[in-house]
C-alpha cells in the first residue's frame, strides 16, 4: 500500500485529464504507472471509486470512467466521429496500425502522395487537420490527435519516429463495438 | 544424360569450384548472379567447365546454379524451403515394391540387396518426413508474420493446412504399411538392423505427429488472427462509409453506445481553481507571491498607442484643382473703357462663371478701396432696393 500511495496523485493527474496509461509507453513515469497499477488495481480501484471515479482495464491499459456522464451525448458523438475518421485514415494508410506500430510522418506524407484515397480523407478531414501542407496537416492530426490524446507518442525526436500506444485499442474496440442494422449491412458497398 | 563422366570427376569438379558455389548458393534466394561477379572469384575458362558439365546455367549475363545441383545441396544440408509430399509418397511406393521383390525373391543375395533398399527407403521417409514438419513450421511463421495483404495471407495458411493434412495422411500411411500392411514382410524378415530402423522410424513418426498437432493448433489460430484482423477493417470501413453518408446515427446504436458509456475521455480538460490557503498569504512566502502580483498589476495594461493608418499612394499623386478666379485689374480695366458708373458696370459685367448678388457687392467694394486714386467718388448716391451705393466714375 506504502507503494501505491506514493503514485497515487500522478494517475490521478494523468486519468483525471482523459489520458490513459498504456503498458507499451516508451516514458519510463507512464511504464512504472501501468506496473503500479497492475500490481495494485484492487485498491487502487476501492480508492478512486470513493471520489466516484472507476478505474477500468483496458486491453494493456488504463482509464477512467464515471458513475454518471459528465458529457453532453452530443459532445461524445463528436469525439467519436473525429475517432472513426482519424481509425480509418490510419488504417488506410497501413492494415497493421495497431499497438506497437511504428511510423513517421513522412512515411504517412510519401503514403499519401501515391495513394489518392488516402490524400482524399486526408481533403475531407480538414475539420481535424486544419489548413495548409499535406505535411502540416499530418503532423498536426498526429500531434493534436495522436498524441495529445495518449493514443500515440514520439519515440525518436532524431528521426521522428512515433509509436502506437495499447490506448490505439480503445478507440478501435468502440468502433467494432458499434453494431449496424442487419438489412443496412448487407447495403454497403465493399 | 549427365555430364560428368564420373563420380570422382563431380567430386573433384566439386572440390575446385566450391568457393564460386558456396557463394552462388548462398546467394540464390537474394540476388541474380551475374557473369561478372563469378569472374572475380574464378578464372573464365574454369566457369566454362562448369557450365559445359551443366553445373552452372548461364542465362544472358547471369549465371545460375542448375536445378537439379541446387536441389542437392538443400536436400542434403537440409534447407528446403519447399514442402514436396510426393516424394515421401513416392517413397511408400518404393518401399511396396521392393518388399514384394524380398518376398518373391529366393536367392539370398538379391534378397539381401533388397532389404537394403528397403532400410535406406525407411530411412529416408522418417527423416523427410520431420524435415518437412519443420519447413512447414517455418513457412507458416512466415507466411503469417511477413506477407501483407491480408487475402493472400489467409490464402497462403490455407494451402498449407492442406500440406498439413497431406503430411498427416503419409504419416498415418507409413505407419499402417510397417505395423499392419506388410506385416508378413516385417515379421519374416529376422533383421536386426531392420527392427531398429522401424523403431528409429516409428518414433520419427510419432514426433512428427505430435508436431504437426501443434501445427494444426497453430495455423487455426493464425487463421482466426488474420480473419479477425480483416474483419476488424472490414467493420472500420462500414463505419465509416455510414459516417460519410450521415446514416451512422440512424443505422447503428451508436447513441445508446455512447449513451452507457461514462468514460473521462469524452469529457473537457477539468480545471481546478482552487482558493488559496489564507494562512499561507499571511507567511513570508505568501507576501513574496503578493508583491509580484501587486507589481505585475501596477504595472497595468499596456497603453494601445493608436496608429494612423498608412497614406495611400494615390493620395500622394499631384491632383488639379481648378477654380475660376475673377481678376479684378481686368475687371477695372473693362470699366475704364465702359465709361458707365461702376455700380452698374459690376452688375452688368459679363463674368466668366456664376457670381451671386453678395459677390457682386463684395466686388464693387473691393474695387473702390484697391483702385481709389484711379476712380471718381461722387457725392451723390443711389439706391437699388436692397443697398444704397455712391456713384463711381472713371477718371
Amino acid at each position: 500500500m506504502q507503494k501505491t500511495t506514493n503514485y497515487t496523485a500522478e494517475i490521478f493527474d494523468a486519468l483525471t485529464k482523459g489520458n490513459f496509461i498504456c503498458s507499451n509507453s516508451t516514458d519510463p513515469l507512464q511504464s512504472l504507472l501501468y506496473t503500479v497499477i497492475d500490481e495494485d488495481f484492487d485498491q487502487l480501484f476501492t480508492y478512486f471509486s470513493s471520489i466516484n471515479f472507476i478505474l477500468e482495464r483496458g486491453d494493456e491499459y488504463f482509464y477512467f470512467s464515471r458513475t454518471e456522464s459528465k458529457a453532453s451525448i452530443e459532445s461524445k458523438i463528436e469525439h467519436a466521429f473525429a475517432w472513426i475518421d482519424l481509425v480509418d485514415f490510419f488504417i488506410t494508410y497501413d492494415n497493421g496500425f495497431a499497438p506497437g506500430f511504428r511510423f513517421t510522418p513522412s512515411d504517412i506524407q510519401q503514403q499519401v502522395k501515391v495513394d489518392v484515397s488516402l490524400k482524399d480523407k486526408l481533403e475531407i478531414m480538414k475539420r481535424l487537420t486544419g489548413d495548409g501542407s499535406y505535411a502540416e496537416r499530418i503532423n498536426n492530426l498526429i500531434k493534436n490527435h495522436l498524441v495529445k490524446n495518449g493514443y500515440a507518442e514520439l519515440e525518436n525526436e532524431l528521426t521522428n519516429q512515433y509509436k502506437v500506444l495499447a490506448s490505439f485499442n480503445y478507440i478501435k474496440q468502440l468502433i467494432i463495438s458499434i453494431q449496424i442494422q442487419e438489412e443496412t449491412a448487407n447495403e454497403i458497398p465493399e | 544424360m549427365s555430364y560428368i563422366i564420373s563420380l570422382k570427376e563431380l567430386i573433384n569438379t566439386l572440390n575446385w569450384s566450391k568457393d564460386l558455389l558456396v557463394q552462388m548458393f548462398e546467394k540464390r534466394k537474394s540476388f541474380a548472379y551475374k557473369y561478372d561477379h563469378a569472374l572475380e572469384i574464378v578464372s573464365e575458362d574454369k566457369i566454362e567447365s562448369l557450365v559445359s558439365k551443366h553445373i552452372l546455367n548461364q542465362n544472358g549475363p547471369y549465371l545460375e546454379l542448375d536445378e537439379q545441383f541446387q536441389q542437392f545441396f538443400e536436400q542434403i544440408l537440409e534447407v528446403n524451403e519447399e514442402i514436396n509430399t510426393s516424394f515421401i509418397h513416392e517413397n511408400i511406393q518404393q518401399v511396396k515394391q521392393q518388399i514384394n521383390f524380398y518376398l518373391q525373391e529366393n536367392n539370398e543375395h538379391r534378397k539381401h540387396s533388397y532389404l537394403k533398399q528397403i532400410k535406406a527407403a525407411l530411412r529416408k521417409t522418417g527423416r523427410i518426413t520431420l524435415r518437412n514438419v519443420i519447413d512447414l513450421n517455418r513457412n507458416i511463421e512466415n507466411a503469417f508474420k511477413t506477407e501483407p495483404n491480408y487475402t493472400i495471407k489467409i490464402a497462403k495458411l490455407e494451402a498449407f493446412d492442406e500440406k498439413r493434412r497431406a503430411i498427416y495422411t503419409l504419416i498415418e500411411q507409413t505407419d499402417h504399411l510397417v505395423t499392419e500392411e506388410e506385416l508378413t514382410f516385417f515379421t519374416s524378415a529376422l533383421d536386426e538392423e531392420l527392427k531398429q530402423v522401424v523403431i528409429v522410424l516409428r518414433a520419427q513418426l510419432t514426433e512428427s505427429r505430435h508436431n504437426l498437432i501443434e501445427t494444426q493448433k497453430q495455423i487455426i489460430e493464425y487463421l482466426n488472427q488474420v480473419k479477425y484482423q480483416s474483419s476488424i477493417q472490414e467493420k472500420i470501413k462500414q463505419i465509416k462509409y455510414l459516417k460519410d453518408q450521415f446514416e451512422l446515427k440512424a443505422k447503428t446504436n451508436i447513441v445508446s453506445i455512447l449513451q452507457s458509456s461514462n468514460d473521462v475521455v469524452y469529457e473537457n480538460r477539468p480545471a481546478y481553481s482552487l482558493k488559496l490557503s489564507l494562512d499561507f498569504l499571511q507567511g513570508d512566502e505568501g507576501r513574496k507571491h503578493i508583491e509580484k502580483v501587486y507589481n505585475r498589476m501596477k504595472k497595468g495594461p499596456k497603453k494601445i498607442v493608436h496608429l494612423a493608418e498608412n497614406i495611400s499612394s494615390e493620395e500622394l499623386l499631384p491632383q488639379i484643382e481648378e477654380e475660376i478666379f475673377i481678376d479684378l485689374e481686368e475687371l477695372k480695366r473693362g470699366f475704364m473703357a465702359s465709361g458707365r458708373h461702376l455700380y452698374s458696370f459690376i452688375m452688368e459685367y459679363n463674368y466668366p462663371r456664376e457670381v451671386s448678388y453678395e459677390e457682386k457687392i463684395t466686388f464693387f467694394c473691393q474695387m473702390v478701396s484697391i483702385y481709389e486714386q484711379e476712380l471718381r467718388i461722387q457725392e451723390n448716391y443711389q439706391q437699388d432696393g436692397i443697398v444704397e451705393y455712391a456713384m463711381v466714375q472713371s477718371n
